[in-house]
């Protein structure tokens, strides 16, 4: 499990956070908060890992039934597919469960690749351009949430969006350009508890919302 | 058809196991990992390998195993099978080959059928992938070469669709009840539009209207 132990080193685990930034003020909160981000991926994983896995092998299960079904029983032939049917749609609700909870892409391949198929989902045009690197379960799941909720909150037709990310220094800088800057107040709830700024620019419609993320 | 199979979940593995024997075809080996896979087939001969992506060696051994897989045995046709269809691990998976290799879910391989069509296109050298992911991919064009797209006709981009699902023009024509001849047309425009009359074969071709819609879209997103 990789993606769990890179970016929470032992230390984050007390509040030892002395030598921090001043955003690291208020140690609790973030604690608190890296914990909340663990245990919803270790709640995806779970999903995955068993109902999902034990649903899945359900269904080649039901094709070597159908297979020794008789060719004069066509009706039942047809009764097993769609139970197999029935259990595609189970399993494709799971998916979006598992990735409204903690989506698997982000963490396994990190921000850029989860970002870029959020992107793909959007009623809106979005470029992304986000350079490799991965900063932990907690930094990873409230940058990516801030973003997927202001991609979801653009009504169709809106202008086209860029996301960036990038790292620096001890910081990950996320920003959207081409988005209300109302949107800033939702970006804030999620990357708030871990000590993150937000900065919101240019005009209502069209300004730029910045998010400064610490993440050493 | 002899056919591997690597998959770490040992209940979908039994499954997948019985279903490829009640298909007909042999089952030349089963492991639950990557790298016994390729000691495997260091030994025994194969038609087509089949993987789970996410599989030791950890995080996506079935990706690191068919590169190794590729190398070793360029013949042998690879299929894919994963708990989720992306767009991510679809360009990874065309990075290690465009013929002979196949990318579907797991559940919808469920039937003799449905499985011996999957492992017959792929050991015809045809690319198969998910249709719910060829759709998302054709039907959601962005950014900077959707004017290309948007160049195409609907009934063009119907058989672009299914191209990308690498279908043949015989079973594009049977989806779209049309001609075969007619295909032929649509495929020559997509070509000319897409700038590819001059390139090399038919199936080249192909292959590169796929990957240049495919790889625009990643271009106009990364």
């Amino acid at each position: 499990m990789p993606a769990s132990s890179a970016g929470d080193p032992p230390a984050a685990a007390g509040p030892a956070h002395a030598d921090g930034p001043p955003a690291a003020a208020s140690p609790r909160p973030s604690r608190f908060e890296r914990e909340h981000w663990q245990r919803r991926l270790r709640l995806q994983r779970q999903l995955h890992d068993g109902a999902s896995l034990r649903i899945s092998a359900l269904v080649p299960q039901l094709g070597v039934v159908r297979n020794r079904v008789p060719a004069a029983h066509r009706d039942l032939d047809a009764s097993i597919e769609g139970l197999q049917d029935q259990l595609h749609t189970v399993l494709q609700e799971l998916r979006e469960i598992a990735r409204a909870i903690y989506p698997p892409l982000l963490d396994e391949a990190g921000l850029g690749p989860a970002l870029r198929e959020c992107a793909e989902r959007a009623e809106v045009p979005v470029r992304v351009d986000v350079a490799p690197g991965r900063y932990g379960a907690a930094v990873e799941g409230a940058a990516y949430f801030a973003v997927a909720d202001c991609l979801a909150a653009l009504l169709p037709g809106s202008p086209p969006v860029l996301v960036t990310a990038r790292r620096d220094g001890d910081e990950l800088v996320v920003a959207l350009s081409g988005v209300p800057t109302r949107l800033a107040a939702g970006v804030r709830d999620h990357v708030g508890g871990l000590g993150g700024q937000v900065r919101a620019d240019g005009g209502p419609d069209t300004g730029t919302i910045e998010a400064r993320i610490p993440c050493a | 058809m002899r056919v591997a199979l690597a998959e770490d979940g040992a209940l979908f593995r039994e499954g997948l196991l019985l279903l490829l024997e009640a298909a007909g075809h042999e089952v030349v080996g089963c492991t639950a990992d990557g790298d016994a896979l390729v000691r495997l087939l260091a030994e025994q001969p194969a038609d087509i390998a089949v993987l789970d992506i996410r599989m030791p060696p950890e995080p996506d051994g079935g990706l690191v195993t068919a590169e190794r897989l590729r190398a070793a045995h360029p013949a042998m046709g690879l299929l894919f099978l994963s708990h989720y269809a992306e767009t991510h691990y679809l360009m990874r998976i065309l990075e290690i080959g465009t013929e002979a290799i196949g990318y579907r879910l797991k559940e919808k391989v469920g039937s003799v059928d449905v499985l011996t069509d999957t492992l017959d296109r792929i050991a015809a050298g045809e690319i198969v992938i998910e249709p719910v992911l060829a759709k998302r991919l054709v039907e959601r064009p962005r950014g900077d070469r959707k004017e290309v797209v948007d160049q195409l006709s609907p009934r063009e981009l119907d058989v672009l669709r299914l191209m990308a699902e690498g279908r043949s023009n015989n079973g594009i024509a049977g989806q779209l009840f049309v001609t075969p001849k007619a295909v032929e047309k649509h495929i020559a425009n997509i070509f000319a539009k897409f700038g590819l009359q001059e390139e090399g074969s038919e199936h080249h071709r192909r292959v590169l209207a796929v990957l240049t819609y495919l790889r625009s879209q990643r271009a106009a997103r990364s």
